[in-house]
């Protein structure tokens, strides 16, 4: 293994997403919908919310928002050159599928996190010089974790292009797997919760004692374990939450949800190797 | 080649001897027609010894998709230092086995060597003198040709200094800012030969390089293929355009439907299909005498005549026999064509259905 050719490769998914001008784009609309969210947010009051209180209006927004992001971005890494032809030219050059893909990994890891980092991170500032109540530390909580939801699914996107022959059906399976963490999983986790509660308890407004299972199958969505962590790292998320009606339960902890989201990255970054390793080109 | 006087041993006659140094001739002496052999003196040339080394060994390959095999169990060396042609029809299993020689797609049996060391097993060492131009020639669409190839010589580890020079080399050194995109397919083409030969590799192997080229791009690739050589680079190169790999390549193999049909010089493979030379020859006036003549020469396989003409098929090394005996029967030559074995002959009787 060469570091020089994977940083050679890194820099070029860089470069390429400089040209293109993916990463302005996406973190001004990062930014702007922060400081939306942070202005016009509340029902209550008009005028900016200060930190803690936008991460809770943001955390909705993120788990919709940043896989697609991901999603978008490597989605057709690997096919895409494939099918384009210029990995050809690559694998002839002595450089190893291994170092291509994590070459590649890094690259698009760097740009998503950038983003994520500039887009928030500047809307950040702005608040935080209208406000009074600064808490530094739960905003880098907040734009850590949602690093760590961008690269579970840009491993996820990675693994899927390496699957697909074709840039196409790679696109249909990144969209599927926004629909499945978003809103097929939620609901049929639900759905499986509703058959095995009192469901009318919801309905009077009361928090209810759900099952372990429920939680631990939770574990198995990125989105729901994203959204679980701002609650247990953030102070003004977690009391916010803990009037909601399913409340994280005592023994999630930040350890094991940030350890449930590395293990998605490291779990689908081997597939993906695995795959490209075995794949005609 | 080295020219020597030697005496012979009977009759002390001298003889002229010529050949490489290291070679064995056989002669016979004029004077007395006494047998005898001698050697030439000198080291056997470096250039000798070593195109006799293997530098890509492709051993029992075969590729099956599903039910279909696209390469059958081909086996062919490529010799240090020469220009090896890969012939076959459309879907024969070039463009698959050359992948298969850079580990592109994974065989299913078979080795392949590239200066000994296995592609498979140890793909990095084995592809680093290795200059490669797929059939599609692709690049960063939205990358400069210089950007393009500068980040290949990174990968490559060539100096940076060489993109600049292989874009002026190749006549794109007024593109620019252009971006790759933008290019039409023939500059797209000689960019894809000008990467192949970056760092300057030891083993070219180009799958259909003119394909898409206009005949001015086409003489410009030839003649890279034949400065490459020069400098002592072996060659593969797969080709539809027969005439071409007739005129540069030293031994061809022909692949058809998966299987490699033959593998040979083109001479070699002539003489195999008993291919022989055909002769045209105009006279002033035709007769029985002159196509006699002609008929009882050994060696001659057959003689048409129509009208004036004579079309003679004989062994390469009667032409000139022939030719002596149609003056000698009084036959006066107004014209004369040869035509040697074509590849294209060659070709066509091996990729016959």
């Amino acid at each position: 293994m060469q570091t020089n050719i994977i940083l050679s490769i890194a820099k070029k998914e860089i470069m390429d997403n400089i040209r293109n001008k993916w990463i302005i784009l996406v973190s001004v609309m990062f930014a702007l919908l922060t400081l939306v969210v942070s202005y016009f947010g509340s029902l209550a009051s008009r005028g900016w919310q200060d930190l803690g209180f936008t991460i809770s209006g943001m955390a909705n927004l993120v788990t919709f928002l940043v896989p697609i992001i991901a999603l978008m971005l490597a989605y057709a890494t690997i096919i895409g050159e494939i099918e384009r032809g210029s990995m050809n030219s690559l694998l002839s050059l002595s450089a190893t599928r291994f170092e291509i893909i994590i070459g590649k990994f890094l690259g698009l890891a760097g740009v998503l996190c950038f983003t994520i980092f500039i887009g928030f991170g500047a809307a950040g500032l702005m608040i935080a010089a209208n406000v009074s109540n600064v808490n530094y530390a739960d905003y880098g909580i907040f734009i850590g974790a949602t690093m760590l939801l961008g690269l579970v699914f840009l491993s996820v996107a990675l693994f899927f292009s390496t699957i697909f022959n074709k840039r196409s059906t790679a696109m249909g399976g990144a969209i599927f797997l926004w629909f499945l963490f978003n809103i097929i999983l939620p609901i049929v986790f639900i759905g499986l919760l509703a058959t095995t509660i009192d469901i009318t308890k919801f309905a009077q407004g009361n928090t209810i004692v759900v099952p372990d299972w429920y939680q631990a199958l939770n574990l198995f969505n990125p989105t729901s374990v994203y959204s679980s962590l701002l609650t247990t790292s953030i102070g003004p998320v977690s009391s916010m939450s803990a009037s909601s009606m399913i409340p994280a339960p005592s023994w999630y902890s930040s350890g094991l949800l940030i350890g449930v989201l590395l293990a998605w990255i490291i779990v689908f970054f081997a597939l993906a190797v695995w795959r490209f390793q075995r794949k005609d080109i | 080649m080295t020219t020597q006087l030697v005496k012979c041993p009977t009759c002390k006659t001298t003889i002229t001897v010529s050949g490489e140094p290291g070679e064995k001739i056989f002669l016979t002496c004029p004077q007395c027609n006494q047998k005898g052999a001698f050697t030439i003196p000198g080291e056997k040339s470096a250039k000798t010894m070593v195109t006799n080394s293997a530098t890509i060994e492709v051993n029992g390959l075969t590729k099956s998709y599903n039910h279909f095999t696209a390469v059958n169990n081909v086996s062919f060396t490529v010799k240090k230092g020469e220009i090896f042609g890969f012939l076959g029809p459309n879907g024969a299993g070039k463009t698959t086995t050359i992948k298969s020689m850079l580990d592109l797609i994974h065989a299913n049996t078979g080795t392949i060597k590239i200066n000994g060391i296995d592609v498979r097993t140890h793909g990095k060492e084995a592809k680093k003198n290795v200059g490669y131009m797929p059939e599609k020639v692709a690049f960063y669409d939205n990358l400069t040709a210089l950007q393009n190839l500068r980040f290949y010589a990174e990968i490559k580890h060539a100096p940076k200094e060489e993109c600049i020079h292989l874009i002026e080399e190749f006549g794109l050194g007024d593109t620019g800012k252009k971006r790759v995109g933008k290019f039409s397919k023939g500059m797209v083409q000689r960019l894809g030969m000008a990467r192949a030969i970056l760092g300057n590799p030891s083993i070219l192997i180009l799958d259909e390089p003119s394909g898409g080229l206009d005949p001015r791009g086409v003489v410009l690739i030839r003649d890279k293929i034949l400065e490459m050589k020069k400098k002592g680079t072996t060659i593969f190169v797969s080709s539809h355009i027969l005439s071409e790999i007739q005129e540069i390549c030293n031994r061809v193999g022909i692949i058809n439907k998966g299987v490699l049909v033959a593998q040979d010089t083109v001479e070699g493979l002539s003489k195999k299909l008993n291919l022989k030379p055909q002769i045209t020859v105009t006279i002033d006036s035709m007769s029985a005498k002159i196509e006699n003549a002609v008929k009882k020469l050994l060696g001659v396989d057959s003689v048409k005549t129509q009208g004036n003409t004579l079309e003679i098929v004989c062994d390469g090394a009667m032409k000139a026999k022939v030719i002596l005996a149609i003056s000698t029967a009084g036959g006066n030559i107004q014209n004369l064509q040869t035509k040697e074995p074509s590849l294209e002959e060659v070709f066509m009787r091996y990729t016959e259905a």
